[in-house]
């Protein structure tokens, strides 16, 4: 089950510290073929804060996200999200855990083709059992500037408005940490502005904390600060960051881990 | 394009099978039944032996045939349709709709070819322990020999590889046109195979009550019964739903589901409809054809029972094989859900909400085939419980018919409750990931 890092019953309002790892280990296959994805993480993120994380391909930016979001569980060590530890427990429980708490928007989306956008939407209202109206799915997807769109199938939007549809899904719950893959990776300079200020708007004038895996330094520059993976090890860290900044510190990100910055 | 066929059978093996299942029980029924007509066509076989082995091979082995050609059909079609994702890739990579088809078509003759093959070995053994019932039985005698021979071969081989192209093809056409609306030749064909069917019931009246065909009418009327209300399945099943009160998140997706997968689900809502029609209208009707021999008490009751036996055991081999055919199609259908399955647990869906779901699902589809199913062996029974006695329903049609159903729900929720839950197996994301 699921330990409070402080005794909290039902529900006192966000911990101070919205996201924790120590010492998270992951390893993919086993033997010969093993692949460490997670090599000893250990982080700790403020609540309200908008971080952003970089780093080459196959470092395991993604897998970080799925540890920290319950999504998939790692070896060894601890994660806590809003103050409350994830261990053990069943699928079940995790999942009722994430519905509150935690918001995922995917790198591929994951949109159910049988639904239309509205449905999709609201759908983790649904599955929680909550009364939802029609109302509530078109403010969520106004607000994503997907208002005119409620009865698409995701089949009939691009690939950025499929985007926005999961950030709509993500927001609904209003949960307090938001995990999101590469959420600007398939949109043009324009939509994925759009996508940043909804994240940004988010941790800003609601409060949430947001974590998005990026390969683009303007898209890092939106985050409060910018946390530097390599081959599975954290490698460094960016506050108040600058595209440029970004661009400069990934050039390196080899030679930091050689010095084991 | 059938260089690419058979490499996407080499590497996906797990995926055709379904489909071989289907051709290779589809092909060992047709021989072993139509083995009696080569064994009647031997040498030195008495008239009465040679009869009784004919009219087998002509009634059961004809609607068996029929049931074979449709079972193979609709597990095609799910086969098919559940690839609609990857046709679509390979036609946007540039495969003309005519290589599709060949591709396709290619894959399911191949599928065929190989089950056909397969069967063969089975049959013959089949056909050999069928033989040997009916020489139990006394109804042929003890010298006749089993013969394996060209009828056989030539209708278990031509008719499986027709059902299996002709179902490639027409599936693979729907699926490379695209979002279109339902085709009028759908439309034909099911009217078509309603009113073959209502023609076929009432030939039964044509027949006397002693006539040994006379099953052979209100079966294949039931089975055409069946077939054309299966083609009509999206349409009936849109009926049911918007009929239906659901409420919670599992069985309002389920419903929305349903409504989306209507199309895809005539394949088995055409195993669940035969399955319903042929099991209780041959059964039932077997029962009153028992009845009626012993209120006649023409027979000894010895010689009574042994033939009771014998049909049942001949009517048992083909509900088994519907029964076969539908966990099959099922089984190929849920499997294919795995990642739809995952996207649901991601968006915050409970195994227990996806079982929920997948439970609703199979619920209103069991009932709507079964629902259909009973009207088509209503329509059979009735006519021939009016020819062969004077009653008009008999009072096992009830027992049967609750059995039946029971059977049918229980088939179609364990198949797919215990297909979706080893989907569960796999975490989420995992299940997302796999590129189908
Ligand atoms: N399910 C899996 N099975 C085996 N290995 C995996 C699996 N998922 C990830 N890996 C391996 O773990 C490592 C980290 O993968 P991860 O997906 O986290 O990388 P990433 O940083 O997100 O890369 P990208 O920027 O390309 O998305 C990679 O070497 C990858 O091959
Ligand atoms: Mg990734």
């Amino acid at each position: 089950m699921f330990r409070a890092g402080s005794r909290r019953t039902h529900d006192k309002g966000p911990a101070a510290e919205a996201l924790r790892l120590v010492k998270v280990t992951k390893t993919y296959g086993a033997h010969d073929s093993a692949v460490t994805a997670l090599d000893g993480v250990t982080l700790g993120l403020g609540r309200g804060t908008f971080t952003a994380v970089m780093g080459p391909s196959g470092s395991g930016k993604t897998t970080l996200l799925h540890c920290a979001a319950g999504l998939d569980r790692p070896d060894s060590g601890i994660v806590r999200v809003d103050g409350t530890e994830l261990t053990g427990g069943g699928e079940a429980e995790l999942t009722k855990f994430r519905r509150g708490r935690i918001g995922f928007v995917f790198q591929q989306y994951n949109l159910l083709q049988t639904l239309t956008v509205a449905q999709n939407t609201v759908l983790p209202l649904k599955l929680a059992g909550q009364r939802v109206d029609r109302r509530r799915a078109k403010e969520v997807l106004t607000s994503v500037g997907l208002g005119d769109r409620l009865g698409h199938r995701p089949g009939q939007l691009s690939g950025g408005q499929r985007q926005r549809v999961a950030i709509a899904r993500a927001l609904v719950t209003e949960p307090r940490v938001i995990f999101a893959d590469e959420p600007t990776g398939a949109l043009d300079t324009r939509s994925a502005r759009d996508v940043l200020r909804l994240l940004q708007q988010a941790v800003r004038l609601h409060g949430r904390t947001v974590v998005m895996v990026t390969h683009d330094p303007v898209a890092a520059s939106y985050a409060d600060s910018v946390l530097f993976l390599a081959d599975g090890q954290l490698a460094g860290r960016l506050d108040a960051p600058t595209a440029d900044a970004v661009a400069e510190r990934l050039a390196h990100l080899g030679d930091h881990v050689a010095t084991g910055v | 394009m059938f260089l690419l066929a058979m490499r996407s059978i080499r590497h996906r093996p797990g995926r055709f099978l379904a489909t071989l299942l289907s051709s290779f029980l589809g092909a060992a029924i047709i021989m072993t039944f139509n083995s009696m007509h080569d064994t009647a066509a031997r040498d030195g076989v008495d008239p009465t032996s040679a009869e009784t082995l004919s009219t087998a091979a002509g009634v059961v082995g004809g609607y068996g045939t029929l049931l074979v050609f449709f079972a193979v059909a609709s597990t095609l079609t799910v086969n098919v349709r559940q690839r609609a994702a990857e046709l679509e890739l390979l036609r946007c990579s540039g495969a003309t709709p005519a290589q599709l088809k060949r591709m396709v078509v290619g894959e399911a003759v191949v599928v065929a070819l190989v089950g056909a093959a397969l069967a063969i070995g089975p049959a013959m053994l089949g056909g050999q322990a069928l033989l040997e019932v009916f020489q139990d039985s006394g109804q042929v005698a003890e010298s006749v020999d089993h013969s394996f021979g060209p009828i056989a071969l030539m209708t278990g081989i031509d008719i499986t590889l027709l059902a299996s192209a002709g179902a490639a093809f027409l599936a693979v056409r729907r699926a490379t046109r695209g979002h279109e609306r339902r085709g009028g030749a759908r439309k034909f064909l099911a009217y078509a195979a309603l009113l073959s069917g209502a023609a076929s019931v009432s030939a039964t009246f044509v027949f006397s009550a002693t006539d040994a065909a006379l099953m052979a009418p209100p079966a294949y009327g039931a089975i055409l019964l069946s077939v054309g209300f299966a083609l009509m399945a999206p349409r009936l099943l849109e009926g049911v739903l918007d009929r239906l009160p659901l409420s919670g998140a599992s069985g309002w997706l389920a419903v929305r589901n349903l409504r989306e997968r209507a199309g895809q689900l005539a394949g088995i809502l055409m195993s669940l409809i035969l399955f319903t029609a042929v099991a209780t209208a041959t059964l039932t009707m077997q029962a009153v054809e028992s009845d009626a021999v012993e209120a006649s008490g023409l027979t000894k009751s010895i010689d009574a029972k042994n033939l009771e036996t014998l049909n049942f055991t001949v009517v048992g081999i083909i509900v088994v094989f519907v029964c076969v055919m539908l966990v099959n199609s099922l089984y190929a259908a849920t499997s294919y859900r795995a990642r739809e399955f995952g996207q649901q647990r991601l968006a915050g869906a409970t195994p227990g909400q996806v079982l929920g779901t997948v439970g609703a699902e199979t619920l209103i589809l069991t009932v709507t085939g079964v629902l259909f199913g009973m009207v088509a062996a209503l329509a059979g029974i009735v006519p021939f419980t009016l020819v062969r006695t004077d009653g008009v329903l008999p009072g096992e049609a009830y027992g049967i018919g609750a059995a039946v159903a029971a059977i049918a729900a229980a088939v179609t929720l364990g198949t797919s409750l215990v297909t979706a839950r080893r989907m569960l197996r796999t975490p989420a994301v995992g299940a997302v990931a796999v590129a189908s």
